[in-house]
């Protein structure tokens, strides 16, 4: 029985990180330019096909392949950017069906594409680590371990450079950011092609792990909004926790509790969280 | 504002079906009258008292399925079975209302919630195989049936239900413009533009905004009875979070103002995918291209481009 919490729990903490990287770009876009970016599901699915075509369809190797996948999606990002997202800043509601909108061009396309024929490449990196008392696939490990330290850099950039201390500076007070020599429209658009980027590294190694269908993206956006409304929008550190916290809550949920109702533990979750402290688990109080 | 009030303009939609022998046309109106009570009663919520409910999906689908359960363990008939359907979905709505407005969620926290709440519902439909039959549905044999002068008849065919489908449609229209205009639409308005200050002039925020909510829930439960029997089959899909996308997108399209506006983009966004023969994936493109152009393009909507901008009380 330990051995299967155990393993629950370490499943929960690696999809968990996957929530996180999505909660981030979530958290960054929403505290730089005002509105929710539904569509980075779509962002992630656009990484994860990419990545697939590369890797299945052109041969090139994996470890290159997840790099190219990312900077294609970072480049469609900045297109969605500069002809959609521009013009939305700050209006959560237009923001929200923009990014609904562009969900259903970039499902279409993909469809168009690539079709609907069943895509996996588990063969990427096949075997577990068999350490002593639980068991993990390698690809679960190297994924978790990629994505944690993207996290943890993208904390270490935002604290420690000027881009990073201008995006915060930026966030709680936009005029006096703006007055001070930041370049607030750089700024945004970068925030939203950074979000976009993180959204297609998450979808170009879930590649990896699990089979590809269009709308993958849609439950991991869901994921991600949970969990940064569970950290707290706006904490950086948060998103990670808050995905961990909501992964393992819905993995360990599941295992002493109905499987089939395994999506509403975190929500369930989250519902409680919003309503006795709505700032989040780390946000300042507000 | 009540200087148009083009009341006579439903008239000529009882003559369609008279002149216009086009199966597939006939077909598009009745899903657009339906959907219209759905996207009418949505603007309600969002439109007059600015609250982003992704409720209304669940609303609509859990009417469809108490309706017909109610109908297959009750024995009752379809009118009495929608009526139980509607008082459980008000009585769910005050649930869920109480506890959003109890604990001043806004905006975004407010759309999450209610997203949740919905997610949860569909959790329990798709999973309670013993009535719902999980996710392959149930297929509706039993029609609605009304006094006519012929005597009692089942509602069936494009044109009968084409007119029950207008009927309910002036009805849900009537209703909400007999709301929105009265005080309790003021209310609506004071707390859209500002609920601080409308809490600060003496107007019970909470009530309103509740009420709001469940008069919405009640025309889009309304609906749901009526679509899914229209259809014959009900389903888990019924309260996914694309039917709540769907809904916001058809009021938006539409136009807040006036009241009928969002039939406007219930029909661009039912009629135009079946106008023109579309394979899937380019229905998807369509869908998703209209809603951006909506929005970039056309902030008000289409009835943005046909009314003069007015104050908004």
């Amino acid at each position: 029985m330990l051995q299967l919490v155990v393993g629950q729990l370490l499943n929960g903490i690696i999809i968990g990180t996957l929530y996180g990287i999505v909660a981030l770009g979530v958290t960054l876009t929403f505290g730089i330019t005002g509105i929710v970016n539904f569509a980075l599901g779509a962002f992630m699915a656009i990484g994860a096909y990419v990545g697939w075509y590369l890797t299945d369809g052109l041969g090139i190797t994996y470890p290159l392949a997840v790099p190219l996948a990312v900077a294609v999606t970072a480049l469609i990002g900045l297109l969605a950017d500069q002809s959609l997202f521009r013009f939305t800043r700050n209006n959560l509601i237009n923001g929200l069906i923009v990014s609904i909108g562009l969900i259903s061009v970039v499902q279409s396309v993909i469809l168009m594409i690539w079709t609907t024929t069943p895509k996996n490449m588990h063969y990427v990196l096949p075997g577990v680590l068999n350490l002593d008392w639980f068991i993990v696939p390698k690809m679960k490990g190297v994924v978790f371990l990629v994505l944690l330290a993207v996290i943890l850099s993208t904390y270490a950039a935002l604290t420690r450079t000027w881009a990073g201390r201008a995006a915060y500076a930026f966030a709680q007070a936009p005029e006096a950011a703006m007055l001070m020599g930041v370049r607030t429209r750089l700024l945004q658009t970068g925030v939203v092609v950074y979000s976009t980027a993180l959204a297609g590294l998450g979808g170009a190694l879930y590649a990896s792990l699990y089979s590809l269908e269009v709308s993958m993206g849609s439950s991991y956006i869901l994921k991600g909004v949970e969990a940064a409304i569970l950290a707290g929008i706006g904490s950086v550190m948060g998103s990670l926790v808050g995905g961990i916290v909501l992964g393992v809550t819905e993995a360990i949920g599941s295992l002493f509790l109905p499987q089939a109702y395994r999506d509403a533990y975190g929500l369930v979750f989250l519902v409680l969280i919003l309503l006795l402290r709505p700032a989040g688990l780390f946000g300042g109080g507000r | 504002m009540r200087a148009m009030r083009p009341e006579w303009l439903w008239l000529p939609l009882f003559a369609v079906p008279l002149v216009l022998h086009n199966e597939v046309a006939l077909t598009v109106l009745v899903f657009t009258f339906i959907l219209g009570i759905l996207a009418v009663s949505f603007n309600l919520i969002f439109g007059y008292t600015g609250q982003l409910s992704m409720f209304h999906a669940a609303a609509f689908g859990i009417s469809a399925y108490a309706t017909h359960l109610s109908m297959a363990h009750l024995g009752v008939s379809f009118w009495i079975g929608m009526v139980i359907a509607v008082v459980l979905v008000v009585a769910i709505s005050v649930v869920v209302g109480t506890i959003c407005f109890r604990f001043r969620l806004k905006e975004f926290y407010f759309a999450i919630v209610t997203l949740a709440f919905s997610e949860m519902a569909r959790l329990v439909i798709l999973n309670w195989g013993s009535f719902t039959n999980g996710s392959l549905g149930i297929n509706l044999t039993a029609k609605p049936m009304l006094w006519l002068p012929g005597g009692l008849v089942p509602v069936q065919g494009t044109r009968m239900w084409y007119y029950l489908a207008l009927v309910a449609l002036i009805l849900t229209v009537f209703v909400c413009a007999r709301v929105v205009h009265s005080w309790m639409g003021r209310s609506f308005a004071a707390i859209r533009l500002n609920d601080e200050l409308a809490d600060t002039l003496g107007i019970n925020v909470f009530r309103y905004k509740l009420i709001s909510f469940l008069v919405g829930n009640a025309g889009a439960a309304f609906a749901g009875a009526l679509y899914a029997f229209y259809l014959s089959y009900v389903e888990p899909g019924y309260l996914s979070i694309e039917q709540s996308l769907a809904i916001v997108a058809m009021a938006l399209l539409g136009g807040r103002e006036p009241v009928a506006g969002p039939i406007l983009g219930a029909l661009v966004l039912t009629a135009l995918p079946h106008v023109i023969n579309f394979s899937a994936e380019v229905r998807i493109l369509v869908y998703g291209l209209i809603l951006i152009l909506t929005i970039l393009v056309l902030p008000r909507g289409i009835m943005g481009l046909v009314t003069k901008r007015r104050h908004v009380l």
